[in-house]
């Protein structure tokens, strides 16, 4: 590459247009500099009296635990304020009216710090959570960066970890349809895997192995990937690295591509793991290529990728000055469903060879299409690729086989250079030698996945899907129809008055409040505020359950915007014959 | 006999074995050391491990990053010592003239005994939310398993609590990870060397922080009472060595017991090293790994959970896995205790990447659970057979009038080969460790655990009987074969490679060329190790 994109990534100043238009932030901003300074109150005060209990052992340790508390406290406010400022700087447009969702301008292929995005969204809902926001001076700020922003992006998973629903237990707890985890075929899963075969130890198994994996896990991941991706020749052993789940196969892979401040692009919405795992470890950022649902002459179908898009986003991006190494596609697409065309994919590829730019390929959901109309093509049963050097791809079982827990992914690459580099990760990533066993039995039990296990899981995603869109359609809910992975993409935007992201997390509130996760397309980068993620692979006693919880949400919301449109109206009969009176910003607006 | 070809050979001492390099790194993390070997003008500067090994590199691959570039480096060297050892491994049926494996530190004594532990029913449940993402810092009832069996076998004044708990796959991600979340990129943490060398890697590949040296030396002196002792006053020079060249040091790595030492803390030593921590502030991350592997009971070990009470409770980390003290290297599991909630949730923040799959988690619950059978069956079991391979290898190696280290701890014995080399230096090291494995024998040499001195070896002694057996005769038979120094011959008369660095090993180039003189430009070299004659290595 030259030119532009050869300079050193600067801090991207221009990038912080869409958080300014939260009204709150100016008020947050306000409490949060009043908890401050009762904090450093508090804190004097501890250090001043201090001295007078010295000579009591005790006492001295409980105080310093307590001035550790304090000191903790300030740590975890000033980390909050410093945030914001990044993304408000510029304080007088913390006023202005948030945007609606038409009102695209700001934030088109912007390429804000996906962070700094997420962040400051959840922050809305985040003031009076300090206390779980774990900070402290012990911490690197690199530490305390990586604890705020797990906190911040997986606050809904602890709480429902920690409050799961249970049809005998727990009938009041949490349903998660938030995360994309499958929970269809666990019963299936298990009974596998208790299968005698399984349980085998031997000697090799309990000692240090091939970082890589083991032999005989790559070479059965080779045959499988080879026999479901219908690859023209067989895969090779050798380009397999195997590491404990695809956020690792990702985040080494961030590791080895790009050097800090580079970047990936991705087409958004997607799944929101990739910001994390790029940034976590490798600080390596994404830049959206910003997809659309309106359709127009450009824009076939929702949502559509195209190559023009990714282009623009590129160009854009090295005039920025950004270094962007690849392009990251998945495929079938979460959280969209789609499923590429092999020539759409083949334009893809050609282009991210044009600019020299790797490509991930994710097909983490390869085996989850369960509309018979649809034909996956993967990548890798291309009969040549553009930029095989270049094109590395990701796969899991997790989704497909419904075992998340079990920590395994695995990268195909043609490039020995990129196998090598990751290899070395297999230090930091790697599987118990008993779980690579039964990954490899599970495997190569082609009979039992094609006969048992593939053709009852299509079926239950299937009913599952349909029932869900039954219940989306009476609602009267939009979404897409697509034939593939475990969630649908629905669109609330009615519900949202106005259509921001600020409305959008409220709702996002209101369904938690109602014990229901569903993931807000802020999270996916979706830049159209009012997009959710719904994941409806959960057995049906569940989803019947939840989705009377997302029905009740929905005419709440729809009656609580009745009422304030109401009051809004009923306010402006009365500022209207007051014209003289000093209205506030807000009461301006309106 | 069998002569690796030079290339290889190259890459073998750097690091024999995927396996080893666990234990022998010297491709370690720092690759930056062997790149500005090549570049003598920029020596001084990248003598203390400072610096970005990515900006060293000029042979960057047009697909990897930088840092990528690096990686893949590690990588190869440590690929190409895979494929020579598993090309050519030991079998007793199928390859009775392959490399007998005496360098990487697992212990095989006991499979008959773990195998039909985990065979047992207890072991098979396959619970449909073991199958499912899991808390990340651990399931909890793992994490409850985890805090008993600590409290138990560490011997805790009160109970430990599950939630100081943090479980990840081994001890590796877990140094990666407190390196990521208590420095930034390019501080450091201090580790007295000799030390198990992968932690260098561990701590550079995703945290970019280096390692500090400690050097601990052979000589008894002063009111030292045995070899390599550790004292706080080489761990005040070496903290002051790094502060004067601008290195911000973050924390201390105590091993106990020692890899490769075998050495063994006494409480009160423990104790000022960790005031010694307390006084500047640092972190302390306790890797007591080897805790049951602990033979010789008058050997009194204790661990740092067992202390009354810690300095700074808030800063001292304990790490523990099964990898060792279980002999399931190939299990990943690795446990975390700290009373540090802020450094216990960043770590765990983490954990997403570093996960155990929660069969095997389970599995680990009912085996920690099972007090029963550890006390009066594996650990009884255990120590016997660990306690007869070392007093074999022991009075093999006395028969031999070699000297040694241990002290009744590890799978290891840290054994004195100076007087077989012929000078004193890591070129002469690196070409004994290549006769032993000419004679099929794979040892590691010092300078993979950083030790200074050249000629010390660490041997493994934890296999099974016959290998063992067949092993020490092969090191007997080249040790037989060369010549000896004679007994006055002063240990520590050190000198320089000889010839161009070209035709020197990798892992001996970063020996360096030092005056001997006291004083001048070398003074501020000295610091980083503890004052020693002769010889100052790049650590």
């Amino acid at each position: 590459t030259s030119g532009p994109s050869d300079t050193p990534h600067t801090p991207c100043v221009q990038m912080r247009d869409q958080a300014l238009r939260y009204r709150s932030i100016h008020t947050q901003l306000m409490e949060m500099v009043l908890t401050l300074q009762q904090t450093v109150e508090d804190h004097i005060m501890q250090l001043t009296t201090r001295p007078q209990q010295r000579d009591l052992a005790l006492e001295e340790q409980w105080h310093g635990q307590a001035i550790r508390e304090q000191e903790a406290l300030l740590g975890r406010l000033l980390f909050q304020i410093v945030s914001f400022l990044p993304a408000g700087a510029p304080g007088d447009q913390s006023v202005q009216p948030p945007c609606t969702s038409t009102d695209s301008r700001g934030d088109v292929g912007g390429g804000q710090p996906v962070q700094a995005n997420r962040q400051t969204g959840q922050m809305l809902y985040q003031e009076s959570d300090f206390e779980n926001t774990v900070i402290s001076y012990d911490l690197s700020n690199r530490g305390i960066d990586i604890s705020a922003l797990y906190h911040l992006s997986f606050r809904d998973y602890d709480t429902y970890q920690g409050n799961k629903y249970h049809k005998d237990k727990n009938t009041l707890g949490y349903i998660n349809l938030g995360t994309s985890e499958n929970k269809l075929c666990t019963d299936l899963l298990a009974e596998r895997l208790s299968q005698s075969d399984m349980t085998y130890v031997d000697e090799d198994l309990l000692q240090y192995t091939d970082w890589r994996g083991q032999p005989f896990l790559r070479k059965e991941v080779a045959r499988f990937l080879t026999f479901y991706c219908k690859t023209p020749k067989p895969l090779d052993p050798e380009n397999v690295v195997i590491l404990n789940g695809c956020s690792a196969v990702f985040s080494a892979l961030a590791m080895v591509l790009c050097d800090p401040g580079e970047a990936f692009l991705v087409p958004t919405p997607a799944y929101g793991g990739f910001a994390f795992s790029t940034h976590l470890y490798a600080k390596v950022k994404l830049v959206p290529v910003h997809l659309e649902s309106q359709v127009t002459e450009a824009n076939g179908y929702p949502f559509q990728l195209t190559v023009d898009k990714l282009e623009h986003t590129l160009l854009r991006a090295k005039i920025e000055g950004k270094k962007v190494r690849g392009l990251v596609l998945i495929n079938p697409q979460n959280p969209l469903g789609d499923v590429y065309s092999q020539d759409s994919m083949m334009e893809y590829l050609e282009f991210a060879k044009k600019y020299n730019l790797h490509v991930i390929v994710d097909e983490m959901y390869m085996l989850s299409v369960f509309d018979e109309a649809i034909t996956f093509h993967s990548v890798l049963s291309m009969k040549s690729l553009p930029d095989p050097n270049k094109t590395h791809v990701i796969w899991g079982a997790s989704k497909d086989f419904c075992i998340s827990g079990f920590r395994f992914g695995a990268l195909y690459t043609h490039n020995r250079e990129v196998a090598s580099a990751m290899s070395c990760f297999g230090y930091l990533h790697s599987i118990s030698g008993i779980a690579q066993y039964k990954l490899r039995q599970l495997l190569q039990d082609r009979e039992w996945i094609d006969n048992i296990y593939l053709p009852s899981y299509h079926f239950r995603l299937q009913e599952a899907h349909r029932y869900v869109t039954r219940k989306l359609k009476a609602s009267k809910v939009p979404f897409l129809n697509r034939g593939s992975g475990l969630y649908v993409w629905i669109n609330l935007k009615q519900y949202l008055d106005p259509c921001t992201f600020e409305e959008e997390l409220l709702l996002h509130r209101r369904f938690l409040d109602h014990k229901l996760i569903l993931s807000p397309g802020k999270t996916f980068m979706c830049k159209e505020p009012g997009w959710f993620r719904l994941v409806f692979a959960a057995r049906p006693h569940l989803l019947r359950n939840a989705m009377r919880r997302f029905q009740q949400v929905l005419v709440e919301q729809a009656q609580e915007r009745t009422v304030k449109q109401l009051e809004d109206a009923m306010k402006e009969e009365v500022s209207t014959p007051q014209p003289e009176a000093p209205a506030s910003p807000a009461l301006r607006k309106s | 006999m069998f002569t690796l070809p030079q290339k290889e050979f190259r890459m073998t001492t750097a690091c024999p074995g995927s396996d080893s390099i666990q234990d022998l790194p010297s491709n370690k993390g720092d690759g930056l050391e062997r790149e500005c070997s090549r570049k003598p003008d920029q020596k001084l500067l990248k003598f203390y491990g400072v610096g970005d090994p990515a900006a060293e590199l000029s042979s960057s691959s047009p697909y990897l990053s930088s840092r990528g570039s690096v990686i893949k480096w590690f990588w190869d060297s440590a690929e190409e010592g895979y494929r020579t050892y598993h090309m050519d491994e030991y079998d007793e049926d199928k390859n009775p003239s392959g490399i007998i494996n005496l360098g990487t530190s697992e212990n095989k004594l006991c499979f008959d005994l773990l195998s039909r532990r985990l065979s047992q029913s207890d072991m098979l449940q396959v619970e449909p939310a073991l199958l499912q993402y899991p808390d990340w810092r651990g399931h909890l009832f793992l994490r409850e398993e985890v805090a008993r069996f600590l409290s138990f076998y560490c011997r805790s004044p009160a109970p430990l609590k599950p939630e100081n708990v943090v479980v990840l796959n081994g001890c590796a991600s877990l140094f990666s990870a407190l390196a990521t979340v208590l420095c930034e990129a390019g501080e450091a943490f201090l580790i007295p060397a000799p030390y198990y060398g992968a932690i260098t890697q561990h701590v550079y590949l995703y945290g970019n922080v280096r390692l500090v040296c400690v050097y601990l030396d052979s000589e008894v002196t002063g009111l030292e009472t045995r070899p390599f002792q550790l004292t706080v006053e080489k761990l005040e020079m070496a903290l002051q060595g790094a502060n004067s060249e601008g290195v911000k040091v973050k924390g201390l790595i105590l091993i106990n017991p020692q890899n490769p030492l075998g050495d063994i803390y006494s409480p009160g030593e423990l104790q000022e090293y960790l005031e010694f921590a307390k006084r500047h502030e640092l972190h302390v991350m306790v890797d007591e790994v080897y805790m049951l592997s602990v033979f010789e009971e008058s050997a009194g070990y204790r661990s740092v959970l067992s202390l009354e009470r810690l300095p700074d409770p808030q800063r001292t980390h304990v790490m523990w896995a099964t990898s060792k003290d279980f002999g399931m290297s190939g299990l990943r599991f690795g446990t975390l205790y700290t009373e540090n909630r802020a450094v216990a949730t960043a770590v765990a923040s983490l954990c997403r990447y570093h996960g155990l799959s929660g069969l095997v988690q389970y599995q680990m619950a009912q085996l920690l659970r099972d007090h029963d059978w550890i006390n009066q069956v594996y650990l009884p079991e255990n120590h016997a057979r660990l306690k007869a391979a070392h007093t074999y290898v022991s009075e093999d190696l006395r028969a031999l009038g070699i000297p040694f280290v241990s002290r009744g701890a590890g799978f290891f014995i840290w054994v004195d080969l100076r007087k077989y080399l012929p000078e004193a230096t890591f070129e002469e090291e690196v070409l004994l460790w290549r006769r032993f494995l000419e004679n099929k024998v794979l040892l590691s040499f010092g300078k993979a655990f950083e030790c200074k001195e050249p000629g010390w070896f660490r041997l493994v002694f934890s296999d099974k009987t016959h290998r063992l057996h067949l092993g020490m005769q092969r090191v007997r038979q080249v040790l037989e074969g060369q010549p000896q120094l004679a007994d006055g011959a002063p240990p520590h008369q050190i000198q320089e490679p000889q010839g161009p660095h070209r035709q020197i090993p990798f892992s001996a180039l970063p020996l360096k060329k030092i005056p001997c003189s006291p004083g001048g430009s070398e003074m501020h070299l000295k610091l980083w190790s503890t004052p020693s004659p002769a010889i100052k290595t790049k650590q």
